[in-house]
């Protein structure tokens, strides 16, 4: 076991810097120790002006992914243990604009999940708690609870090529959440979603890579969610051809 | 809702890729290999290829594996780059498509 | 608010990880098909044209080059249906109940129809 081991770090600075750089530190090696335990021991003890998101430190919030080695991750899962010898070049997750160090750019991923309207919708507007709960049967919450782990990490965004050269792409965790409410046999908004995620810039400009679904730490698998869309659609066009099916 | 194109196109990449799947390994090794080594008489080829029923599938599969190829071709530039090339891609590959699978109708079909 | 930075895409991303690569190889697998499918096309039309004709093709189906050709085509379809049976529990899952039926037993299906498949073209090419 080595004492200590080295981070490259991602650092750009929008005020200062006409373009990032990468620079080196060193920290203890520990056993036990993931990449976001590092950050925060560089931040607490070595350089306060490293920034970087993060919360829970246990794979539930979704705001401490970046790119360690290349690979888009969540750092909390990142044990320093598997990247020995080092160095470890941790960067912000690829595809978005950097605001500063390892932050990124939230506002298209923002803007395209609340573009599937993301909640239940109901046709009828005059239910009120007073008529009571929706209710599931087990069978009906199994048809879409695997799409309902999506913490929003964007990891999906930053494996995704498409993504990546085709900023319009509606992208894998956004698609797969509409897939989710689409699914759900509570909700009656799936004809709300469809002109979003049916379009060109939606399920068509996925050319089913993959890796969106590898890179997942929730085990989501956007990218079946989109290829049975892409089914769905499929069907849809084809009815819009019959003289009277109609929908 | 207004439709976009694609899944007309999609459909037909998907019904070459299943074709594709199913038939050209073997296909592949019997023509590519089997043939070569002068394992099938002249005159058996004759009748396989004189069947009306063997023709129409060929036909068929010549037809989809095009389209399934003009998809991914026009998909794959996209990703590579060509971005900025995308309608003249597309448009060309579907006519190229469209002109083999007219050869394999007078080939197959006259 | 200050300026954020973009980072260039690059159009070599495929080249980066194994997984991208074997995505490309994947989809230029499906112009190696068009090609074979031309192949196959005056492959037919040389057979109808007569022994002659078919004998002349026959000695270019024999060169090395075609020999080699055929070997890549060979790989780029067992690449395209391994990986297109992968896709199928992906795209069309099945339930059964709360039940996910298993994506081994989708893909043994389409294993199973591969199978089905070439036993009746290697019959009908190989049987009299």
């Amino acid at each position: 076991m080595p004492d200590t081991i080295t981070l490259e770090l991602f650092r750009y600075h929008p005020d200062r810097d006409e373009r990032p750089r990468f620079q080196a530190y060193e920290v203890p090696f520990r056993e036990d120790w993931v990449v976001l335990d590092a950050l925060n021991y560089l931040k607490d003890r070595v350089d306060g002006s490293l920034t970087y998101r993060w919360s829970c430190r246990m794979g539930v919030c979704g705001s401490c992914g970046m790119m360690v080695n290349g690979y888009p991750k969540l750092t909390c899962a990142a044990f320093l243990r598997d990247y020995l010898p080092g160095p470890i070049r941790v960067e912000p997750l690829s595809g978005f604009p950097v605001e500063r160090d390892m932050v990124v750019v939230l506002d298209d991923f923002m803007q395209k999940l609340s573009s599937v309207k993301p909640w239940i919708i109901r046709e009828t507007a005059a239910e009120t708690m007073a008529s009571g709960e929706y209710r599931q049967t087990p069978a009906q919450l199994a048809a879409f609870k695997q799409y309902s782990m999506c913490i929003n990490c964007m990891l999906c965004y930053a494996a995704c090529p498409v993504y990546q050269h085709e900023e319009q792409f509606v992208g894998p965790a956004v698609l797969a959440l509409a897939q989710r409410y689409n699914l759900d046999s509570r909700d009656q908004g799936n004809s709300q979603r469809y002109p979003v995620v049916w379009a060109d810039d939606g399920i068509w400009d996925c050319t089913f890579v993959g890796e969106c679904s590898a890179v997942c730490p929730k085990h989501v698998d956007p990218a079946g969610a989109i290829q049975q869309a892409k089914i769905q659609s499929t069907v849809g066009f084809m009815r819009s051809l019959l003289p009277f099916g109609n929908r | 809702m207004r439709y976009s194109n694609e899944p007309l196109f999609w459909s037909l990449f998907s019904a070459g890729g299943m074709l594709a799947a199913l038939l050209l390994p073997v296909l592949i090794v019997l023509t590519g290999f089997v043939l070569p080594a002068d394992e099938i008489a002249f005159s058996h080829l004759q009748d396989i290829f004189s069947n009306a029923l063997i023709r129409l599938v060929l036909f068929a599969l010549a037809f989809l594996v095009f389209m399934h190829w003009a998809n991914r071709f026009r998909h794959t530039l996209v990703d590579m780059g060509l971005k900025s090339l995308h309608t003249p891609i597309s448009v060309l590959s579907y006519v190229v498509a469209i002109a083999g699978t007219a050869w394999a109708a007078l080939v197959l079909l006259g | 608010m200050a300026k954020p930075f973009h980072r260039p895409h690059s159009n070599t991303w495929w080249l980066r990880r194994g997984p991208y690569r074997v995505f490309m190889l994947r989809e230029w697998s499906a112009t190696i098909f068009a090609v074979y499918t031309v192949l196959l096309l005056v492959l037919v039309s040389k057979v109808l044209d007569g022994p002659e004709a078919y004998d002349d093709y026959l000695g270019v189906l024999k060169s090395p080059l075609m020999i080699a050709f055929h070997a890549v085509a060979l790989a780029a379809a067992l690449l395209h249906t391994v990986t297109w049976f992968q896709a199928v529990p992906k795209a069309m899952p099945l339930r059964i109940g709360e039940e996910k039926v298993p994506p081994v037993l989708l893909m043994g299906g389409a294993y199973a129809t591969l199978l089905g498949a070439s036993v009746v073209v290697v019959a009908l090419f190989l049987l009299d």
